[in-house]
């Protein structure tokens, strides 16, 4: 044998090579198993476990008699899986979704750096025959498929778009505020939809899923519960469909509002904005052009005029002019104030006959102006502006729907302001009539009338009188009484005047009806800019007030012509729980053309 | 010379074969787990063991045959492999961008495997002829022209990790040979200089200086040290040559490597998910079958170039140590058979089979624990795939029939 030249060493040397080798590798997996194993379990688990939010179902609404108003209806949306999608297809798919050619093409491109099996939304909102086509054709549409989402679904006859509100995707600002949203959700974004908010968007839940390396989903994740979504509790609106209904079908056409409320509760009963807009734009995805059409339309469909829209009441303030000059001792029931057509306070300012001798109830009745103007400067000015404090004027009613105006009642202090420290005393002539720059909302109206016919007592208005658990059990919200602390006496007053001027010899006698007695008071907000608004307030039944209601119709005239006869045909639909009104109007077919 | 005293395990090196058996049953269970939910591969198990059993009947005949034969087939060998590795380049099917198939009716070969082996043969014929002067300039680029030849073509395919076998087999081969610091410095330089230059003009220059003072420092003709330093610098400059023949995956991965955090989410993704998988089996591991990391597929392919990841994620830290060990232990009983072997043909097939089992696990496992690029290289007896369990069982055949033979002579 030929001895070879390795000395000794060099083998040593490969032994040690190995062994060194096989420290090195241990040594690397104790710390890649051992001293950094959680750093990579929190990895893996990270890699593999996705939590999947379950979206609850959104509460729904119901009017006072649990009629459904809000509901949530399914929407279709059809899907593709870029992994599984044949790409010879996309006409076809374009042609059945009804999106214009190339969708699909620049949708796939759009998201060509994630994972192909994450599913992209073609189409949302596709008619259910869309939909049957994909189903029936599912072999020759590989990864083409729908989903079944939620959105909100309306009465084709009631529509308060005002006051329910819509629903958004949620802004980066909201998101840094709530971390309970994750971006996509959609969150209220006005009216009921944005003050229950947290009460109708229920709790979300998770489902734990495993995905793959593919982020496609394999399978639950057993370790971690799911945790189920809980749905949104169900509101109950002081609303009644009929009225509402009502209310919306006598404002079409025309631009004002309708306010009713439930006198002993402050419930609102119907609430209607003339012009509207159709919330089911809004359900799901609003087009560009919807929106922008709304917000240039001069007549504002936007604006809640409900809530918003603050005029001068006109002789509707009477009323309180004379509540404050009973109570304050002023005048007492059979006070007589002259009238002989005109009073002069450095100018004429007109009556619309001339009354005679007039007592208070008589000169609600006539809607007699001489009589205010006298009495304004008895009660002075401080003194209105308490009485008015007390019906809650002037300030905002604190409803529960977020957008509302606070409206006017001038003080002393206002009039310094505008006018200087010696401001003319005579636009106080014109404050006794309710013109000038008093200014309420159709709202404080309706709660002021309202409370007039519950006798000075009631609760802060609300849109919303409670909500529905689980079991369907019905749970009230607590709501601020009021109380005015009038005297029984001075709204016995009052009310009868406003009784004659729908049974008397007033000013709307064109509404009155044999079977069902109401009371109310005209009113003609003068507008610098056009045609004076139409304004009226009232309650029925006399005896037992069950409802009131505020009726504002711009640029129409006389209180009795346009918004009387709203009115009244919304407390009728109430009052006879929308049953068609039997019998006619008996009435003064032209009843005074004042205000 | 009486046989009558020997024992089974002087005949036999039972343990070896054993620990490999071991492996591959490793193997099995880890190929299993990998592919049970795959469409293709989930059979990949069977026709492993199947493999398996092919393997077992060649090292059967193997390690009975006359020891004579490895003399007669080498150089034989050795030009039917370069054939082999022409041909794979004309009629070889592509896969994952390499072309290094050959399908011969049912069956597919990757000559390149085999390629190992026979060079093994050559190199060993040749170092081991009475003529060849190791510390002659002339020999010892005989050698490196024999093992680099086919490095050249597996280039092509190209396939960089068994490129770096064939670089470690050369190496070791001619140190058990005896080469002298000179000629190790002569045959290790050119790479030296080669992958520095993959990380950069400056490296490139301080390794160029650092050889052009060890040629002074050897004070060989300055004619052949002038020579020398210009096939390191040729090296140096051809490697972007050589880059540019690399399909561009193996591209990114060197990038990777030579910085880690270039490319997270492309293919510094299967490092970390590799990564993530051993680590994530902690001492114990996930337990077999459930890692999810392995079955969720989070690491492509991990049937073959990535099954260390399997053990590593379902046998944890004792599992992968069991591995290691085993292969140390295989490692340290053929080095002691090299050491007993007194014929120097023998000895040097013998390490030099030992350095492809060693550069495999090397890679592989460096690959697998992020010590090392992502270099497709499959991990001897566990791996998926038939020529490599073939080949390797081939190889430990020959080791023991080695063993067998020539015991007598300690």
């Amino acid at each position: 044998m030929k001895a070879f030249s390795g000395e000794g060493y060099r083998r040593t040397f490969v032994y040690f090579i190995i062994m060194i080798l096989g420290a090195v590798y241990g040594l690397r997996l104790f710390q890649l198993q051992i001293v950094q194993h959680s750093e990579y379990d929190e990895k893996s688990a990270e890699n593999s476990v996705k939590p999947i939010e379950d979206i609850p179902l959104r509460g729904v609404f119901y009017d006072r008699n649990m009629k459904l108003l809000v509901e949530n209806t399914p929407t279709y949306t059809i899907r593709i899986v870029p992994a599984e999608y044949d790409t010879t297809k996309n006409s076809l798919l374009e042609q059945i979704c009804g999106v214009p050619e190339g969708t699909v093409r620049s949708l796939l491109q759009k998201n060509k750096q994630f994972s192909r099996f994450v599913p992209l939304k073609v189409k949302r909102g596709v008619d259910f025959k869309a939909v049957g086509w994909v189903e029936e054709n599912s072999s020759q549409l590989p990864g083409v498929s729908y989903i079944i989402e939620m959105q909100r679904g309306y009465l084709d006859s009631v529509m308060a778009s005002h006051v329910y509100g819509y629903t958004k995707e949620i802004s980066p600002k909201q998101l840094e505020d709530d971390d309970y949203y994750a971006p996509g959700d959609l969150i209220g974004y006005n009216g009921i939809e944005r003050k229950y908010e947290q009460v109708l968007r229920g709790v979300k839940g998770y489902k734990y899923v495993v995905v793959d390396a593919r982020r496609r989903e394999v399978h639950n994740f057993k370790q971690l519960k799911n945790i189920p979504s809980v749905k949104g509790e169900d509101l109950v609106l002081g609303f009644d469909a009929n009225a509402q209904k009502t209310a919306e079908k006598e404002l079409r056409g025309k631009i004002g509002a309708v306010v009713a409320i439930e006198p002993s509760t402050g419930e609102i009963i119907a609430m209607a904005s003339s012009p509207t807009y159709d919330l089911n734009e809004f359900s799901y995805f609003t087009p560009k052009e919807y929106i922008q059409q709304l917000y240039t339309d001069p007549a504002k469909p936007l604006f809640n005029r409900a809530t918003m829209a603050a005029h001068p009441p006109g002789s509707t303030f009477k009323v309180l002019c004379a509540m404050t000059a009973l109570e304050e001792g002023v005048i007492n029931e059979s006070t007589t104030l002259h009238c002989g057509g005109s009073f002069t306070f450095g100018r004429s300012f007109k009556c619309h006959g001339a009354h005679g001798a007039i007592n208070v109830v008589s000169a609600i009745e006539h809607s007699c102006n001489v009589f205010f103007y006298q009495l304004i400067f008895k009660i002075g000015l401080d003194r209105l502006k308490t009485y008015a404090e007390k019906f809650g004027l002037g300030k905002k009613t604190g409803i529960d729907i977020m957008e509302e105006a606070r409206g006017l009642i001038p003080s002393t202090q206002y009039y310094e302001k505008i006018y200087g420290k010696n401001w003319p005393q005579g636009i106080l002539v014109s404050l006794g009539i309710g013109q000038g720059e008093v200014s309420l909302t159709p709202l404080q109206l309706a709660s002021y009338c309202g409370l007039i016919a519950n006798n000075g007592k009631s609760y802060k208005p609300h849109v919303v009188k409670g909500y529905l658990d689980e079991k369907k059990q019905y749970h009230p919200f607590p709501f601020e009484p009021i109380n005015t602390g009038i005297s029984q006496k001075t709204f016995d007053i009052v009310k009868r005047g406003m009784f004659l001027v729908v049974n008397g010899g007033g000013t709307a006698t064109n509404i009155k009806r044999s079977d069902i007695m109401f009371a109310g008071k005209t009113g003609t907000a003068q507008n610098p800019h056009g045609k004076d608004h139409s304004i009226f307030m009232g309650f029925a039944p006399f005896d037992n007030p069950k409802i009131a209601v505020a009726v504002l119709v711009e640029n129409a005239g006389f209180g009795a012509t346009w918004a009387a006869p709203i009115a009244q045909k919304v407390m009728l639909a109430y009052l006879l729980k929308g049953q068609p009104v039997q019998g006619v109007t008996v009435a003064n077919p032209a009843p005074n053309q004042e205000d | 010379m009486s046989r009558v005293n020997y024992r089974f395990q002087d005949k036999f090196d039972l343990p070896t074969f054993l620990i490999a058996t071991a492996l591959t049953f490793l193997g099995l269970l880890a190929i299993y787990s990998a592919t049970r939910s795959t469409v293709a591969e989930h059979s990949n198990y069977i026709k492993q063991a199947i493999s398996w059993g092919v393997a077992f009947v060649i090292f059967v005949v193997v390690v009975a045959l006359p020891i004579r034969w490895l003399r007669v087939v080498a150089w034989p060998s050795y030009a039917l492999t370069l054939i082999g590795l022409v041909l794979v380049l004309f009629i070889g099917k592509v896969t994952g961008g390499q072309k290094c198939w050959i399908h011969l009716g049912p069956l597919s070969v990757q000559p390149s495997e085999f390629a190992k082996f026979s060079t093994v043969l050559v190199l060993a014929t040749f170092l081991s002829r009475h003529q060849t002067d190791i510390d002659n300039m002339k020999d010892i680029s005989v050698t490196l022209l024999l093992g680099m030849l086919p490095v050249g073509l597996i280039m092509l395919e190209p396939d960089l990790g068994s490129s770096f076998v064939f670089f470690g087999i050369l190496l070791a081969m001619l140190y058990w040979r005896g080469v002298s610091s000179f000629g190790l410095f002569f045959v290790l330089s050119p790479g030296v200089v080669a992958i520095s230059a993959l990380f950069g003009t400056t490296y490139l220059i301080i390794v160029l200086v650092l050889s052009a003072v060890l040629l002074i420092f050897f004070r060989k003709d300055i004619f052949l040290s002038g020579s020398i330093f210009a096939v390191n610098l040729s090296a140096g400059f051809f490697v972007d040559n050589v880059y540019n023949i690399l399909s561009p995956h193996q591209k990114k991965r060197i990038a990777t490597f030579v910085d880690p955090d270039s490319d997270p989410l492309g293919a510094g993704y299967n490092s970390l998910q590799a990564r993530i998988a051993i680590g994530s089996g902690g001492f114990w591991g996930k337990g077999f079958l459930s890692g999810n990391q392995t079955q969720l597929h989070f690491i492509p392919a991990q049937w073959t170039d990535f099954i260390f990841c399997v053990i590593g994620e379902e046998f944890g830290f004792i599992g992968s140590s069991v591995v290691v060990v085993l292969y140390i232990v295989m490692f340290i009983r053929i080095l002691k058979v090299a050491l007993m072997v007194k014929d120097e043909f023998y000895s040097l097939v013998i390490i030099g089979i030992l350095s492809i089992y060693v550069g495999h696990f090397i890679i592989n496992l460096g690959m697998a624990i992020g010590l090392l690029p992502v270099i497709g290289i499959p991990l001897p007896f566990v791996s998926y795939g038939g020529t490599s369990l073939i080949l390797n069982m081939l190889m430990l055949a020959v080791v023991l029939n080695i063993y067998r033979s020539l015991r007598d002579f300690s």
